[in-house]
């Protein structure tokens, strides 16, 4: 089970993101647990996850993220501006179990 | 223009950055999420006691029982807004330090309290809501930050009072909290005693006159909401979340603006501010998101010809409606694309220009200060904000606004949209053939 965590500034937008992904996932056969949050949230969630994207209109956030992901000890990385605007789940989804690894 | 544009985005992301990341910016904009279900609750509730033409359908006694019994949601909510959010703010704050948050929550609040004057009209052991809510603020913000990192310093301190070792855990650690909070409110007390005896008398009066008075009337104003509009519009040129930047300082200005002309609707005199909170949520990001793209989805179903303006229209149209954009921000793209650089800082600028006027002329009421999430469609949002239909009417006369202005810059990305999948095809088709 892949735990696959989106953060944004309220968590709307890549909400979009995580319908697509799971369409993706389940069209791949890759077992996911898929969730977006809002970035102050994103702090606490971080534990129950394996990897944490952020939208690329908040990747100014992405050095306080790393701090603690670093504690947890799970990648960050910023989804790509063109995969974003085109709700591109498959995309991102792949970035994500990249990243997992 | 590449060489001004990495210039540029290499000054704003430091900005971003430091805003974004800055301790105490990061508390207010947390706290007021922290208030904000509180305030939307209460902004429905002043919706619902304010239904135009209610009045004339039910008569005016019937109408006048009506708004009695309703409310105490707003004055138990809105009225005392700056509560909520000096509690918000002294639990994030001390959160971020670590510390037992909830504390910093309650110790802000007493610092508050005991900063605002307990007497009203000669009467003792009475407060006014006006000093828990617009007024209180600015007042409120300071102490909360203040409290906070008095509380953090003499929890620092480790200043615990040292029970005998037969006490039960938890009861000692009961006590844990006890000196640093009578520390931090022992200071406050003092505070208060030291402007008794200045021609303010009390702190909040000096901070209404010296800070928030001046700083409000100032960003209520044209040019100020213009360099407010056009630094949001910028941030997102660079595909950083400029309502978000921007907020992080204006909120508690906009917020404000937007209780002090509730406190006026309610008690049905004239609205003094047109700038606030809704001015801004609702006339200029409620029209489809930042830079009222609901006009640009609107221009790529009428005149999109190419496969991936259509495509993008039909990706972005459902979410636009509840102003959440980033599809068409990042997919048009809007981020760093020269051709709509204009139609993007110019349509936000002419929109407040004449939302502002509108406004300022009386053909639209100003917003009434009740709160509306900004996920409210739009029309539906401007109607609500400003208890009137010309509300929405305005904002469908900016969309067409809008329109026009992007017009002629979307035929120009729509043609070569068009032009290269074409191109695209005819390749396709000699490699195909050959």
């Amino acid at each position: 089970m892949k735990r696959i965590l989106l953060a944004c500034s309220a968590g709307m937008s890549t909400s979009l993101l995580v319908t697509k992904m799971q369409e993706a996932a389940q069209t791949k056969g890759v077992e996911c647990e898929i969730w977006a949050v809002a970035q102050d949230r994103a702090m606490k969630d971080m534990e129950k996850a394996d990897v944490l994207l952020i939208g690329p209109q908040m990747r100014f956030m992405k050095r306080k993220f790393e701090k603690t992901a670093g504690e947890v000890g799970i990648p960050v990385d910023i989804i790509d501006p063109m995969a974003y605007g085109r709700v591109d789940g498959e995309a991102v989804l792949s970035k994500a179990l990249d990243l997992i690894g | 223009m590449n060489k001004f544009m990495e210039v540029l985005e290499n000054f704003l992301m430091p900005v971003a950055d430091r805003l974004n990341n800055n301790r105490y910016l990061t508390a207010l904009r947390d706290g007021f999420m922290v208030a904000l279900p509180i305030i939307i609750f209460g902004s429905i509730f002043v919706v619902i006691a304010n239904l135009p033409f209610l009045d004339a359908l039910i008569g005016e006694d019937a109408y006048k029982e009506y708004q009695r019994v309703l409310g105490p949601a707003s004055a138990g909510t809105l009225s005392i807004m700056a509560t909520f959010v000096i509690v918000g703010i002294g639990y994030k704050l001390t959160e971020q330090y670590g510390g037992e948050a909830i504390y910093g929550g309650v110790t802000a609040l007493a610092a508050f309290l005991i900063l605002t004057p307990q007497v009203v009209d000669d009467v003792t052991g009475v407060i006014s809501t006006e000093s828990l809510g617009s007024k209180g603020m600015f007042v409120g913000i300071f102490t909360a930050f203040i409290s906070a990192e008095l509380y953090r310093y003499f929890v620092g301190k480790d200043l615990t009072i040292k029970m005998p070792s037969g006490v039960p855990g938890a009861v000692s650690r009961s006590f844990s909290a006890l000196l640093p909070i009578t520390f931090t409110l022992t200071i406050f007390l003092g505070i208060r005693i030291l402007f008794l005896y200045t021609p303010f008398e009390t702190v909040q009066n000096f901070i209404y006159t010296v800070v928030q008075a001046p700083l409000t009337a100032l960003s209520s104003g044209l040019p100020a909401t213009i360099v407010a509009v056009l630094m949001i519009q910028i941030f997102w040129f660079f595909g950083l979340h400029g309502q978000i930047i921007v907020n992080s300082v204006m909120d508690p200005i906009w917020y404000s603006l937007a209780n002090e002309n509730l406190d006026a609707f309610k008690a049905g005199e004239q609205l003094p501010h047109i700038v606030n909170k809704q001015f801004i949520d609702s006339f200029i990001v409620g029209m489809g998101g930042s830079g009222m793209t609901l006009a640009v989805i609107i221009g790529i179903f009428l005149i999109g010809k190419s496969r991936q303006l259509k495509e993008l229209g039909k990706l972005g149209a459902p979410a636009g409606i509840f102003n959440v954009n980033e599809p068409i921000i990042f997919g048009l793209p809007i981020i760093m694309n020269p051709i709509v650089f204009i139609p993007w800082m110019l349509a936000p600028v002419i929109v407040t220009i004449i939302t502002y006027g509108a406004m300022a002329t009386g053909i639209v009421p100003p917003p009434t200060g009740v709160i509306v999430p900004w996920t409210t469609p739009t029309i539906l949002n401007g109607a609500i904000a400003t208890n009137s239909w010309q509300g929405g009417v305005l904002q469908a006369f900016n969309i067409g606004v809008v329109f026009l202005v992007w017009w002629p810059f979307l035929q120009v990305l729509d043609k070569r949209y068009y032009e290269s999948e074409e191109e695209e095809e005819t390749s396709g088709e000699i490699r195909q053939s050959s």
